[in-house]
């Protein structure tokens, strides 16, 4: 399979920001920066997607005259699937992004606060 | 390998008549509610067809790409008869919305909830586990925003917390998939569960965490449940029984395939790859949430967040009978997850009549049987399949688990001593309330009035929980032979998808 240990500096990456995500999620009291949170958390997964399909000596996955997919028995093609499954999984992140905006409106709407904490004072 | 491609009507034409409701919302709203009735109404029939006329198991193959070419989907034993509970609830809940939904957008909630039941049937049919992904996306998209629907504000709370710990579920359960996927290169349920040993076991152990935290998010399991109080009580009542009915089922589903099939081995006892034992840390998780779930429902004042509780607790059962891992333990927990899907639908309906007429803490039900002696009747039936007495369905499902547990002796014997402590305290808090509506005088004697739309779906479930009670068998044999897919996985499940893979 995909050596994929090549692009370390990525994976990291990809980590390192779901991390981050999941910190600013768990800490943070403001519905808006919690949004951003699971914004950070999906661009990890997309990049860490992409990361696993790509290595620094591969090839577009494309057959033609000069550009060989697989040179001494190994494939060295960029696997195009996981470019394909990242399309769907930005999609939904943008989806979920949308709707948590709109229920963050409402939520402001309702109770002239965007304070966890205060909502639920309120709802006592 | 059987075929039979018009099966994917099933999952065609809810998500093409929930896309096309708008329009029909033009001419008039009630032909928008009605629109759901009739679909609903061919997923129920159709479904049933699949079931009585043994068509299943079968494949979905759309455009003769054969698995593990192509997407498929696969409607066994198992999923045949989830399809069925799953499309009955959804029927008898549209019908109860013609009454209930009144205000608002009523048009978009149709929408909405035909979204989530097309999801749903999706969840569980599919054979691909990126779509996996894809159907708990449409269905949680779709629930977040069922749960923020209603006059009361404290939905938006519970809709917005259940939308942060549902998202970053599904996203960590992607992790898993693609981790998987660079080890295995395939997104085939079944050739994974045939190739699971070619992985490397730390990946695979890592994998496996991501996975299980990922789904028992919608299968309510214990460190991943914090939304289901806040959510179900938020909620109008119809969305709640929704909930708790339709979309527990397909998150169960989702994490004992991949639990039991994916990683699991051939074996008496399913037992997993990967350093880690997975059906230990299930067994675990569930015995947690039955015991936190319980304990908190026992302490609730408002009824509503008592049976979120209880809802909690319940499918912590349903998971601790999966983790037993015998042919016996899987049958417990597909009984069991079809009898709480019915009975706690049934109650959160009766819930939302009751409410619509008054208050919703437990004094609130005071005095029902004089209010109205059909609502009192129906939810003492709910309450007592519930907690597991005989003669109602919840009997013979905890029969079951106690049996399994106790068939497969060793430490298994904690299981039973969990199922019997979950019967005495949810005996403590139903009987609490039955014994409120039958004993005590009403504060206010006026008589609640119940309308023919809403009267039709608790009758039913009420009759079908007694069916299932005093004949067990319609509900048994099928669950019996559902039960050899998830502990035999290689005929049961891989060999009808690929059959001509070889098992490692």
């Amino acid at each position: 399979m995909i050596d994929f240990l090549q692009n370390w500096i990525y994976l990291t990456g990809a980590m390192a920001l779901v991390g981050i995500g999941l910190y600013i999620v768990l800490t943070n009291t403001n519905i808006l920066r919690i949004i951003v949170g699971l914004n950070i958390v999906d661009s990890g997964t997309n990049l860490f997607i992409v990361t696993i399909a790509w290595h620094p000596k591969s090839v577009m996955p494309i057959y033609t005259a000069t550009n060989n997919l697989v040179v001494d028995g190994h494939v060295v093609a960029a696997d195009p699937l996981p470019q394909s499954l990242v399309l769907t999984a930005i999609v939904i992140g943008l989806g979920t992004t949308a709707l948590a905006l709109a229920i963050a409106v409402k939520i402001y709407q309702k109770y002239g606060t965007l304070d966890v904490r205060k909502i639920k004072e309120e709802d006592k | 390998m059987k075929t039979y491609n018009f099966a994917a009507l099933l999952v065609g034409v809810p998500l093409l008549m929930a896309f096309s409701i708008p329009l029909f919302g033009f001419i008039s709203k009630q032909l928008a509610k009605w629109i759901t009735v009739l679909t609903l109404t061919f997923e129920f029939l159709f479904s049933l067809y699949i079931l009585l006329w043994h068509v299943y198991p079968f494949n979905v193959i759309m455009g003769n790409w054969v698995p593990p070419f192509g997407e498929n989907l696969y409607i066994g034993s198992l999923a045949t008869i989830l399809i069925v509970v799953i499309s009955f609830v959804g029927l008898m809940i549209s019908i109860y919305n013609l009454w209930s939904a009144k205000y608002g957008d009523v048009v978009h909630f149709a929408l909405l909830f035909l979204m989530f039941v097309g999801g749903s049937i999706g969840l569980i049919s599919t054979g691909d586990i990126f779509n996996v992904f894809i159907f708990m996306e449409i269905t949680g998209i779709s629930s977040y925003a069922l749960a923020a629907y209603g006059p009361e504000r404290r939905a938006l709370g519970g809709a917005f917390k259940y939308l942060v710990i549902s998202s970053i579920g599904s996203t960590l359960y992607l992790f898993g998939v693609l981790l998987i996927y660079t080890q295995l290169g395939t997104l085939n349920i079944a050739e994974i569960a045939a190739r699971i040993s070619q992985t490397t076991p730390g990946l695979l152990t890592f994998a496996g965490i991501l996975l299980v935290a990922g789904l028992a998010v919608e299968a309510e399991l214990f460190p991943f449940n914090g939304w289901v109080p806040d959510t179900y009580t938020g909620a109008i009542n119809p969305v709640s029984a929704t909930l708790s009915g339709i979309g527990s089922v397909g998150g169960v589903y989702v994490l004992i395939r991949i639990v039991m099939t994916v990683f699991g081995k051939n074996g008496n006892f399913v037992s997993t790859y990967g350093n880690l034992d997975l059906m230990t840390l299930i067994a675990i998780l569930g015995t947690a949430t039955v015991v936190i779930g319980e304990l908190s429902a026992l302490v609730q004042t408002n009824i509503k967040k008592m049976l979120a509780y209880s809802s909690m607790a319940q499918m912590g059962l349903v998971a601790m009978a999966f983790s037993i891992g015998s042919r016996l333990g899987a049958y417990a927990g597909i009984f069991q997850l079809i009898n709480h899907s019915i009975a706690k639908a049934m109650l959160f309906l009766i819930l939302g009549v009751i409410v619509s007429f008054g208050g919703e803490r437990v004094e609130d039900m005071k005095g029902l049987w004089y209010k109205s002696p059909f609502l009192a009747v129906t939810f003492t039936i709910g309450a007592l399949s519930l907690l597991g007495l005989p003669l109602f369905g919840g009997f013979w499902s905890k029969f079951a688990l106690v049996d399994a547990s106790f068939q497969r002796g060793g430490w298994y014997d904690f299981i039973m001593a969990i199922v019997l402590f979950a019967s005495v305290v949810e005996a403590f808090y139903y009987l609490k309330v039955v014994g409120y509506i039958f004993t005590s005088k009403p504060a206010v004697s006026e008589k609640i009035k119940v309308e023919i739309s809403p009267a039709i779906p608790i009758a039913a479930f009420a009759i079908l929980i007694i069916a299932i009670g005093i004949f067990p068998q319609i509900v048994s044999g099928i669950s019996y032979s559902a039960a050899h897919e998830l502990t035999d996985k290689m005929s049961g499940y891989v060999l009808n998808v690929i059959p001509t893979i070889v098992g490692h």
